[in-house]
């Protein structure tokens, strides 16, 4: 009994979509485009987070010392530091060290390494570089070594430079998804009112039978399911249109996206493979959101004019 | 048995369409409701069939109050209720047939019973031959055939005609209320509005007379009195 009133029910469906081909067609094409822009944020907020973890990789904090700073005194910051739930890792090099890796950076230049063999003493100082479990935490291990306990000791903390570089990066990202999100609102509103005008179009084709079963004692139920059933399969059209294009539209892109913004990385970040791994979080919320949208608009259509 | 007790319909910027009705029609009734046009015949039907609801009194169907109907029960009543129209409310794109089916589908009537109840139902209206013919292809009387058989689908224990004959000839007319009588004497009760003083004299059934929406009169055997 209920598998066939389902069928019938379902059968409904699909006769209103074909009855109203085009209108069906004109609703499924802006929700595809609302269901792109959701996919397009998706695959910025990625791609900006991939950006961010890559650059705060390579940001850290450089503690300068002072040379009357002995290596106990250094050791004691250090341990001070790393014991910061915030501090990921803490390495210190010392003037001796950071001496050997210039000369070896700048082996091939000879007037370095006159320069330096003229000079009495080690001009290059003792230093700690700090990095943090998260780019926001460095404003507060920056300020942790202000301290004037340390002062002593310390002679600069380098951090400005990469904390403009990330302040500007963590705006960029916020701009581009807070305009996803209104471009993604505006759509959907727009889904919205074109779906509860299509299923409206769809009632007055129908007025008579629906007319006609009111008055044979059709339910409300077995009235309404097919105009939201016909809204559900628009959405899954849409929701299988965006899906198929996004990882289409990434797989042809993924390299030119690597190379774009992760050029000179070690490790290349691909953005289909990404998306594959995340599918079920991707067509879910597509799914979601195309769901809503559609049962909820029609459902008000309908209930409308059954009151 | 149906009865009204004290009912009335008012409507908010006109006189009421009914008022203070009081009767009862007991089981396999035939009853004729005559009246000038707005003197409340079709508005009695319609609170009979839950398309409106009464302002004031109360209607009991075989015991159920359905003045106190839920909107989820109305369905469930209009299937032991048969309706028949003056304009008919056929589906112009469905056969006899399928517009007899479509009744029993919205119902859960399961494919088989579909099958095996719509030819005796179009027996009984005598329109086997015409099972898969569109409305629009059938005489008046042919389609308000179909519309009573549709009314039957469900084998309703009451049938509301409303004004069946109002757009037929004489001959069909007869040919209508030949075939209330017939499903009347297999049980049904069955309430005829009509307008038509021939029928509802030669009937020699109960008439009920609405005036300005009071019952004037209510005779067993009675005559069309205006």
């Amino acid at each position: 009994m209920i598998g066939i009133t389902f069928f019938r029910v379902l059968r409904n469906a699909l006769r209103n979509f074909r009855r109203n081909v085009w209108l069906s067609i004109a609703t499924t094409v802006i929700m595809t485009l609302t269901l792109l822009v959701i996919s397009f944020l998706y695959v910025v907020n990625v791609i900006g987070t991939q950006v961010l973890t890559t650059f705060s990789q390579k940001v850290d904090i450089a503690v300068i010392f002072k040379n009357s700073a002995t290596d106990e005194q250094i050791k004691t910051i250090e341990s001070n530091v790393s014991a910061r739930p915030d501090v990921a890792d803490t390495h210190v090099i010392s003037s001796e060290e950071a001496l050997n890796q210039f000369r070896a950076r700048h082996k091939d230049d000879p007037y370095i390494e006159q320069a330096l063999s003229e000079l009495q003493r080690n001009p290059l100082p003792n230093s700690l570089y700090i990095i943090a479990k998260d780019p926001q935490f460095y404003t507060d291990i920056s300020n942790s070594l202000r301290d004037p306990s340390y002062a002593q000791f310390i002679e600069k903390v380098n951090f400005e430079d990469s904390k403009q570089i990330i302040e500007k990066l963590i705006h960029i990202m916020a701009v581009i998804k807070n305009t996803a999100l209104l471009v993604t609102g505006i759509f959907a509103v727009l889904v919205m009112l074109i779906m509860f005008n299509t299923i409206r179009l769809a009632i007055y084709s129908f007025r008579e039978e629906i007319d006609i079963m009111r008055l044979v004692g059709a339910s409300r139920w077995y009235i309404q399911s097919p105009f939201i059933l016909e809204s559900m399969l628009v959405a899954i059209i849409s929701v299988t249109i965006s899906i198929t294009t996004t990882f289409l539209l990434l797989n042809a892109g993924a390299e030119q996206i690597n190379r774009f913004f992760f050029a000179g990385q070690n490790a290349a970040f691909d953005i289909y493979a990404y998306a594959i791994s995340h599918w079920v979080q991707l067509i879910g919320t597509e799914f979601g959101v195309a769901l809503l949208l559609a049962v909820m608009s029609s459902y008000i259509a309908v209930r409308r004019y059954l009151k | 048995m149906i009865t009204f007790t004290k009912v009335s319909k008012g409507y908010s910027d006109q006189s009421p369409a009914l008022s203070d009705i009081t009767l009862s029609i007991p089981t396999g009734d035939f009853v004729s409701i005559v009246g000038q046009s707005g003197a409340g015949k079709s508005t009695l039907l319609k609170l009979l069939s839950a398309e409106e609801k009464p302002s004031d009194g109360s209607i009991v169907i075989d015991g159920w109050d359905i003045t106190k109907i839920k909107n989820w029960q109305v369905p469930y009543l209009r299937r032991q209720i048969g309706v028949v129209f003056q304009d008919f409310k056929l589906l112009p794109k469905f056969t006899a047939f399928e517009n007899i089916a479509f009744a029993m589908e919205v119902g859960g009537a399961d494919p088989k019973e579909i099958r095996s109840s719509v030819p005796q139902i179009l027996k009984l209206v005598n329109l086997v031959d015409k099972a898969n013919t569109y409305p629009n292809e059938m005489s008046g009387g042919e389609r308000q055939r179909v519309s009573i058989a549709r009314a039957l689908a469900y084998k309703p224990q009451i049938l509301l005609a409303d004004e069946p004959t109002g757009n037929l000839d004489a001959l069909n007319s007869w040919d209508i209320v030949q075939l209330l009588i017939k499903i009347n004497k297999l049980g049904t009760t069955v309430l005829l509005a009509t307008h038509n003083d021939d029928i509802v004299n030669a009937l020699k059934k109960r008439v009920i007379t609405l005036n300005q929406g009071k019952l004037v009169s209510d005779q067993e055997g009675g005559t069309y009195k205006l």
